[in-house]
C-alpha cells in the first residue's frame, strides 16, 4: 500500500528531558509511589490459589464440561437420541447413534434412545448450542473445566462418562460473590 | 395412444408472466415461474391428482372460492394470487387443522429433519395452535408388515400410500379404515403389506407415519449422505441413492427418479437388499482351499496360486461371468481369457448358444425399444416372462401404460401372469414351445395359414392366439418385451428367428416407439453381451477369432478339455440348468477360481481359491440396461479393509500370467471398452453422468455389424408323454444370496413351491400343501404343491435358484417332461 504524497509536517509532543535536578526528582517520586504499593501489598492476605489442590470457583453459568441427565423419579434417560444438539454443534464434535427401546431394554422414555452419545472434548469449543437445540433439556453445560488428558481419544467422552457425575466436584461462585 | 406434443400458454401468477404447457397442474407450473405451492398429497407418479390436503390452495381471478392448484389445469390468460391475504388465511388454517391429532414427537420421530410437514408449518404455518383438547391416539408403531411400521397418529390422511397400492403398484391391499378422526390406514384384511413394491410408500409419506423398520432411528438427514449409483440386483438397474454414514456403512437406499430407467420406483430387493452388504457371512478376504476347506490367506497366496492355476491350464481354462459383472469386469474376463491365456471358452449366458447373426439383429438399434416407449405404445406384448419377478419395475411401467394411456396388453407366457388381469389378449402355451407360439402368432397376424396346426404345437388355444393378433394388429407401435428365457436351450436359435419374424411382420424396425425389449436373466446380460463374453462374439459383437464353448459345453468338457474354471460372480450350481453335470465339472475341474461375495454352495465345495467381491454399493464401473443405456455404477462407501476392485485383481492375474493388461484404474478400462466396440465410440464417464446415455441415441449407433440371419425352418417339438407334465421354471424375485443375507428380507426368502393344474392336482391326488417330488431322469427336486385354476393344465411351475431343492436340478436347456408325484413326508427325528 502507498500512501498519497504530502506535505504535512508530523510533531511528536516530548516530555522534559532526563537528567538534572528535576529529573532526579521525578524518579525519586515514582520510586516511593511504587513502595507504597508494595507495602501494602505485603500485609493484605495472598490471592494465589494453590491449584490443583484448592479450585477457582465458578460462576452457576459457565460452560464446562457437558453433562447428560437422567429422569430422577424413573431412572431413564432424558435422551431419546433425535440428534439435534449435533445438528446444530458449530464444531461437529457431537456424534450420535440412536436405537430403538424395547418394553425388557427401555432405556429412555420415547420409543428412542441415544445408543452411543460421543462428544469430542478436544473439538468442543464450549458454545452451548446443543443445550439450546436439546427439545429435553437432557444435556446441559456442566461446570467441569478440568478436561486435560494424556491422549487425544481419551477426551472422546462416551455416554456413560457424561451421564456420570464428575470425580471432584467444582465449587460454584456463592450469591453475589 | 401417442405422446401429446407439449403446446405453450401463458398465465400471470403473484404478478408475473409465466409459460408452461398446456393442461400443466397449476402447481407445476407455479415453479416454473420460481413460486412455491406448498402441498402433501399430490406427486404426480400417483397419477390423476386427489386434492385430499387442501395445502395448495390458491386464489384464481374469476373464482370466487380458493382452488386446489395440483387439480387445476393451468389455462391461457390465468391469473393467480399465492400470496393474498385469503391464501394466506387458508393456509394458516389448513396447516392448523393438520395439527390438530398430529402429535408432535419431532424429536422421536424419524422423518424429523427431511419431513414435509415440519417444512411447511414451518415456512406456511401460523406457528401457534388454538387447539387444546386432548389429540387422538392409536397403539403405535405398529408393524405394518416386516418392513415398515406403521404410527397411524402421524398419519395426515394424504391418501398417497393408499393410491400406491390401488393405482401404481395395482396390489389393493391398502385402504383407508374407519371414519373421522378414526380414519387410519391399513390392509383391507388386516394382513401385512407384503407386496415387491412396498417399501415405495415410505418414500412417498410426506410424514413420519410409515418408516422402514431397517432404517429406523438409524440416522438424521444431517448425519448422512447420498450416493448416486444403479442399483445391481436385477437387470431393472434402477437408479438409486445409498444413504451412507461415515462413509462405511449403507443405512438405506431411496429411488432416483430417471424417467427413462425406473420412473422413480424401486422395488423391496433394492430397497432392502442393501443389508447383505454388512452381512457377517459376506467374504471380505481372499480364501484358498487348504486341507480340504477354505481357509483366509494373504492376497499374494491367492493370487500366485490363481495365477499358477490358470497359467498351468492355458488355452484349458473357462470363463462363466455371471449377470453382475460390470462392463468393466467382463471385458477383462475376456481378455484374460482370450488374449492372455488364448482360451475362446468365456460365457455369460445361463443356456445356449446365441448366434452370431442373430445376436447383432438383435442388437440393431432401430430395432430396441427404450424402457418409456412402453408407456406410450400401442400395444405392449409380455412374451415368456414373469416381470414382476425378472425385471420388476417394468410390471409398474407396463401397468401405468394400460392404465393411463390404454395400451393394449397381450400376455403371452407359460405360467400365470400377474398382469393377466391387465391384458386384452392372454395365450398359454407349452413351456418350452415359445418358438412354436410366436410361429402361430406370425400365422394370425399373416393369412392364418397353418395356424391351428401351430397353436396346437405350441399348446395354446387358436383362438386365444388369433385374439393376441387382433390386439397387436394396428395397434400403432409396438413393444415386444421377450424374456431371455426364449432364447436360451438347444431351440433358442429358432425361436429367436420367430422373434426376428414377428418383429418383421409388425414393422418395429421402422416405427417410432416401437421394437424388442429383452428381459435378460443377468443384470447386465447386454453389457456383457456387448464387451464380448460370449464364446462366439468379440467386444462390439464382432465374430470372435475363435468361437469358444458356451456354459452347458463348458461343463461337458470338464476335466478332458478344460481343467481351470474362472466364475466371476457366478454359481453354476444355482444359477445353470443342469445341475448335475454342473456337480460333476466343478468336482472334476483342477481349479476353480471364484469372484463371489457370498460362499453360495457350490462355491464352498468346489472352489479352490475365492476372491472378495466388492459390494454393489462399493464398486465403480458401467452396465447396459437392456434398452442400451450405459449407466455408471458408484462408489458409496469404502470397501472393506481387505477388499480389492475386482478390475485390480484381474488385471494383476494377467500381468502374474506374463501378459500385463496394461490398465491402471477402471476408468482406464473402461477407455479400453469404448475403443474396442465400435457402436460404444466416443463414449466417456463425464457423459455417462448420472443419468447414463443410450448408445442408440449417439452417433456410434450405426456400427452395430451387419450379417445375415441364419435360415431355418420350425423343427417339431419332441412328444409329450401322456402321462407326463411339461416343466416350467422360472426365477423368483425372492431368491438369491441378496435375500438369504438380509435380515429384513429373509422372510419372504422363496422355497420350493410346485405349481400345479387344478386337473393334473385332481388326477395325481396332490391338494395344495402336499408335499410333492418332481422326478426325471433320476433327478429330483421336491417342493409344496400349489393348485392354481390358471395354470394350463399339462404344465408345471417350479421356482429357480433356490436355496435348497433348486430347479436347476431338472432342467437341461431342452423341454423337459416330468413326473410329479406326492412325496413321503419326511420325518424329522425328534
Amino acid at each position: 500500500m502507498s500512501y498519497p504524497w504530502s506535505e504535512d509536517v508530523i510533531t511528536v509532543e516530548r516530555g522534559p528531558e532526563p537528567g538534572g535536578v528535576g529529573g532526579a526528582y521525578r524518579v525519586l517520586g515514582e520510586t516511593l509511589r511504587g513502595l507504597k504499593t508494595v507495602f501494602k501489598q505485603a500485609l493484605s492476605k495472598p490471592v494465589t490459589i494453590e491449584y490443583p489442590e484448592e479450585k477457582t470457583p465458578v460462576y452457576p453459568r459457565f460452560r464446562g464440561r457437558h453433562k447428560l441427565h437422567r429422569f430422577e423419579d424413573t431412572g431413564l434417560e432424558k435422551c431419546v437420541g433425535c440428534s439435534l444438539c449435533a445438528a446444530a454443534c458449530p464444531a461437529g464434535c457431537i456424534r450420535v447413534v440412536a436405537a430403538e427401546n424395547t418394553p425388557d431394554h427401555q432405556v429412555s422414555a420415547g420409543e428412542r434412545y441415544a445408543a452411543v452419545y460421543e462428544i469430542n472434548l478436544t473439538r468442543c469449543i464450549f458454545c452451548g448450542y446443543c443445550e439450546i437445540a436439546c427439545p429435553f433439556d437432557a444435556i446441559t453445560m456442566g461446570v467441569d473445566y478440568e478436561l486435560a488428558d494424556y491422549t487425544r481419544s481419551d477426551l472422546i467422552f462416551t455416554k456413560e462418562m457424561l451421564l456420570a457425575d464428575p470425580i471432584d466436584k467444582t465449587p460454584l461462585r456463592a450469591e453475589g460473590e | 395412444m401417442p405422446k401429446p406434443e407439449p403446446k405453450l400458454i401463458t398465465f400471470e401468477i403473484d404478478g408475473r408472466e409465466v409459460q408452461a404447457p398446456e393442461g400443466m397442474m397449476l402447481v407445476d407450473a407455479a415453479r416454473l415461474g420460481d413460486v412455491e405451492i406448498p402441498f402433501f398429497c399430490y406427486e404426480p407418479k400417483l397419477g390423476a391428482p386427489v386434492g385430499a390436503c387442501r395445502m395448495c390452495l390458491v386464489e384464481i381471478e374469476g373464482m370466487p372460492k380458493l382452488q386446489t392448484s395440483c387439480s387445476t389445469p393451468v389455462k391461457d390468460g390465468m391469473v393467480v394470487s399465492t400470496t393474498s391475504e385469503r391464501v394466506k388465511q387458508a393456509q394458516n388454517a389448513v396447516v392448523e387443522f393438520l395439527l390438530v391429532n398430529h402429535p408432535l414427537d419431532c424429536p422421536v420421530c424419524d422423518k424429523g429433519g427431511e419431513c414435509p410437514l415440519q417444512d411447511i408449518s414451518y415456512g406456511w404455518g401460523a406457528g401457534r395452535s388454538r387447539f387444546i383438547e386432548p389429540k387422538r391416539h392409536f397403539e403405535k408403531p405398529v408393524a405394518l408388515s416386516p418392513l415398515i411400521a406403521i404410527d397411524r397418529e402421524r398419519c395426515i390422511l394424504c391418501y398417497r400410500c393408499v393410491r400406491f397400492s390401488q393405482e401404481i403398484a395395482e396390489d389393493y391391499q391398502l385402504v383407508f379404515l374407519e371414519r373421522g378422526d378414526h380414519t387410519f390406514v391399513g390392509t383391507h384384511d388386516g394382513h401385512p403389506y407384503v407386496a415387491p413394491f412396498s417399501g415405495n410408500i415410505v418414500e412417498l409419506c410426506p410424514v413420519g407415519a410409515l418408516t422402514s423398520q431397517a432404517y429406523r432411528f438409524r440416522a438424521r438427514p444431517w448425519d448422512i449422505e447420498d450416493a448416486g449409483s444403479i442399483c445391481t440386483l436385477c437387470p431393472s438397474q434402477c437408479n438409486v441413492k445409498y444413504t451412507t454414514r461415515d462413509d462405511t456403512r449403507v443405512l438405506r437406499v431411496l429411488a432416483r427418479d430417471n424417467q427413462g430407467v425406473d420412473d422413480g420406483w424401486l422395488c423391496d430387493k433394492g430397497r432392502f437388499g442393501y443389508q447383505a452388504i454388512h452381512a457377517p457371512e459376506r467374504v471380505t478376504q481372499p480364501l484358498v482351499r487348504d486341507g480340504g476347506a477354505l481357509r483366509p490367506v494373504s492376497w499374494e497366496r491367492a493370487l500366485s496360486e490363481a495365477a499358477r492355476a490358470l497359467a498351468r491350464a492355458g488355452g484349458r481354462s473357462a470363463a462363466i461371468v455371471g449377470g453382475q459383472a460390470t462392463n468393466e469386469e467382463g471385458f477383462l474376463v475376456q481378455h484374460l481369457m482370450r488374449e492372455v491365456l488364448g482360451s475362446p471358452h468365456v460365457d455369460s449366458r445361463p443356456s445356449g448358444v446365441l448366434d452370431p447373426a442373430q445376436a447383432r439383429a438383435l442388437a440393431r438399434p432401430d430395432l430396441t425399444a427404450a424402457v418409456p416407449d412402453i408407456e406410450w405404445a400401442g400395444a405392449v406384448l409380455v412374451l415368456d416372462t414373469e416381470l414382476v419377478d425378472e425385471m420388476p419395475i417394468l410390471d409398474l411401467r407396463v401397468r401405468k401404460g394400460v392404465r393411463r394411456n390404454g395400451v393394449r396388453l397381450v400376455v403371452a407366457t407359460s405360467r400365470p401372469s400377474s398382469l393377466d388381469p391387465n391384458a386384452r389378449a392372454v395365450v398359454r402355451f407349452t413351456p418350452g414351445a415359445g418358438e412354436a407360439f410366436l410361429a402361430a402368432l406370425g400365422a394370425a397376424l399373416g393369412d392364418g395359414r397353418g395356424l391351428d396346426e401351430l397353436a396346437g404345437r405350441a399348446g395354446a388355444s387358436p383362438e386365444a392366439v388369433r385374439a393376441a393378433a387382433d390386439a397387436l394388429r394396428d395397434a400403432g407401435p409396438v413393444v415386444v418385451v421377450w424374456g431371455e428365457r426364449l432364447s436360451g436351450g438347444e431351440r433358442g436359435r429358432q425361436a429367436v428367428a420367430r422373434l426376428l419374424d414377428l418383429a418383421r411382420t409388425l414393422e418395429l424396425a421402422g416405427t417410432e416407439g416401437a421394437g424388442l425389449l429383452e428381459v435378460p436373466r443377468g443384470t447386465n446380460a447386454r453389457g456383457l453381451r456387448e464387451v464380448g463374453c460370449l464364446p462366439n462374439l468379440a467386444p462390439g459383437l464382432a465374430d470372435a477369432a475363435a468361437a469358444g464353448k458356451s456354459a452347458g459345453e463348458i461343463a461337458a468338457a470338464v476335466p478332458e478339455e478344460i481343467s481351470a474354471l474362472l466364475l466371476v460372480h457366478a454359481d453354476p450350481l444355482s444359477s445353470h440348468p443342469d445341475r448335475g453335470a454342473w456337480e460333476r465339472a466343478l468336482d472334476r475341474a483342477g481349479s476353480v477360481i471364484a469372484f463371489a461375495d457370498f460362499l453360495t454352495p457350490g462355491l464352498e465345495e468346489h472352489a479352490t481359491v475365492v476372491f472378495p467381491s466388492e459390494s454393489e454399493a462399493e464398486k465403480d464401473g458401467t452396465m447396459t440396461h437392456p434398452d442400451g443405456r450405459v449407466q455408471r455404477v458408484r462408489q458409496a462407501i469404502a470397501r472393506p479393509p481387505e477388499v480389492l476392485p475386482n478390475w485390480q485383481v484381474l488385471a494383476e492375474l494377467c500381468e502374474r500370467i506374463g501378459k500385463p493388461a496394461g490398465v491402471v484404474s477402471g476408468p482406464a478400462v473402461f477407455e479400453r471398452i469404448v475403443a474396442s466396440v465400435p457402436f460404444y465410440e466416443g463414449l466417456t464417464l463425464a457423459e455417462l453422468g448420472g443419468k447414463g446415455v443410450r448408445w442408440q441415441e449417439r452417433d456410434g449407433a450405426g456400427r452395430v455389424p451387419e450379417s445375415t440371419l441364419p435360415e431355418g425352418g420350425l423343427e417339431e417339438p419332441p412328444p409329450l408323454e401322456a402321462a407326463d407334465l411339461r416343466l416350467g421354471t422360472a426365477p423368483s424375485l425372492w431368491s438369491g444370496p441378496v435375500v438369504e443375507h438380509s435380515p429384513i428380507l429373509r422372510f419372504l426368502l422363496a422355497d420350493q413351491r410346485v405349481e400345479l393344474s387344478v386337473e393334473d392336482g385332481e388326477r395325481l391326488g396332490v391338494s395344495t400343501g402336499d408335499e410333492v417330488a418332481v422326478t426325471v431322469g433320476g433327478a429330483s427336486v421336491r417342493g409344496v404343491a400349489r393348485l392354481r385354476s390358471d395354470v394350463p393344465p399339462g404344465s408345471v411351475f417350479l421356482v429357480e435358484g433356490t436355496q435348497s431343492e433348486n430347479a436347476t436340478a431338472l432342467t437341461n436347456g431342452r423341454p423337459r417332461a416330468v413326473k410329479v408325484a406326492r412325496a413321503a413326508r419326511e420325518v424329522t427325528p425328534a
